[in-house]
């Protein structure tokens, strides 16, 4: 897992963030789910935004940003 | 290299939105209130074009036109958003640390910071119409606390001078981004130089009115310049002009440079 660099993605309505590495619990996606593996028709949970309006972004996280994260 | 680009008025994204119909969950305000948004990058799904530019992934001038209007209170992460008033008034309510309620009126500006999850809500109260300059900016981290700052730009008595209202001058609102925001409002023609934090830095230059002229362009109301790879602008002012100039660090992420890759804008 350490050898494949996980992504970060950005819906650009909103500003909500999808992290492979964390997955999305609360919403049913586990940790380590890829971008890729989710499908087309899956929307912000937060605003609605179609999933083709994330952008892929490399920035880090805050101190406790992943904990967070993890359970937005 | 130096890059640039110039963006006429007539170019930018142009929507209204109506408080009645698709949109209503989404604009506040009586029957008949519409928003009207100018914009230079994309905004969400409502605008083809350059999707942003550096760090800045929105900016628009936007009217909120009869009493009530607005945006009706919805989240946000991440997201830093600014809001310069150029007219009327603004009622800002967000819900970082213990919240708040704000009103802004010309000069008066904000930066909030929705990071680890933050709700806003835009609103012109009264029937006069409210005009403001709308920037959304990618922070630096991800899930910072959520925070609100504001201050106020004095149009008269801080004129024909490049003035720092966003970033790490004294007397700036500080923001999670290597980026500054400035302003020049004038009353006399005005010959000024900004000078960029590196030449790899890239400046948006926005005129909201008036006419400024940097190297052979000319650029008049609404107009807009978008220039990396130097390291200083020099530029002059006509004599009663308002621009505003967004400095930022140049992220390339998102596809930023694949876009301009496919445009061949870029000279």
């Amino acid at each position: 897992m350490n050898a494949i660099t996980l992504k970060r993605l950005m819906c650009l309505g909103c500003g909500f963030s999808y992290d492979e590495a964390l997955g999305l619990p609360e919403h049913g996606i586990a940790p380590g789910t890829r971008w890729a593996d989710i499908p087309e028709d899956w929307i912000c949970p937060d605003c609605g935004t179609s999933k083709s309006q994330f952008e892929m972004v490399v920035i880090g996280y805050a101190d406790g940003g992943p904990l967070l994260a993890q359970s937005a | 290299m130096t890059q640039s680009f110039v963006l006429r008025a007539g170019e930018r994204g142009h929507d209204v939105i109506y408080s009645e119909g698709s949109a209503s969950s989404y604009v506040a305000g009586h029957p008949g209130s519409f928003i009207s948004r100018e914009s230079s990058f994309n905004f969400h799904q409502y605008q083809s074009g350059r999707p942003g530019f550096g760090a800045v992934r929105v900016f628009g001038d936007e009217t909120f036109h009869g009493a009530g209007c607005g945006y009706n209170m919805h989240p946000h992460h991440n997201f830093i958003i600014c809001a310069f008033v150029l007219e009327g008034e603004l009622t800002h309510i967000n819900t970082a640390g213990r919240g708040t309620v704000d009103q802004l009126r010309q000069g008066d500006y904000y930066v909030f910071s929705a990071g680890s999850g933050g709700k806003h809500c835009e609103l012109s109260i009264s029937p006069e119409d409210m005009h403001a300059i709308y920037l959304w900016l990618m922070p630096n981290q991800l899930y910072l606390p959520p925070s609100y700052l504001r201050a106020h730009f004095d149009l008269r008595t801080r004129r024909n001078r490049i003035v720092q209202l966003v970033g790490d001058s004294d007397g700036a609102l500080p923001v999670a981004q290597d980026l500054r925001v400035s302003r020049l409002v004038t009353d006399r023609r005005t010959a000024c130089t900004y000078t960029q934090r590196s030449p790899e830095h890239g400046t948006y230059v926005f005129v909201k009115e008036g006419e400024l002229r940097s190297g052979d362009v000319t650029l008049g109301p609404r107009d807009s310049l978008g220039i990396s790879g130097v390291g200083k602008i020099e530029c002059e002012a006509a004599d009663t002009t308002d621009v505003f100039l967004v400095e930022t660090v140049m992220l390339d992420a998102g596809g930023l440079s694949a876009w301009e890759q496919e445009h061949g804008d870029h000279h």
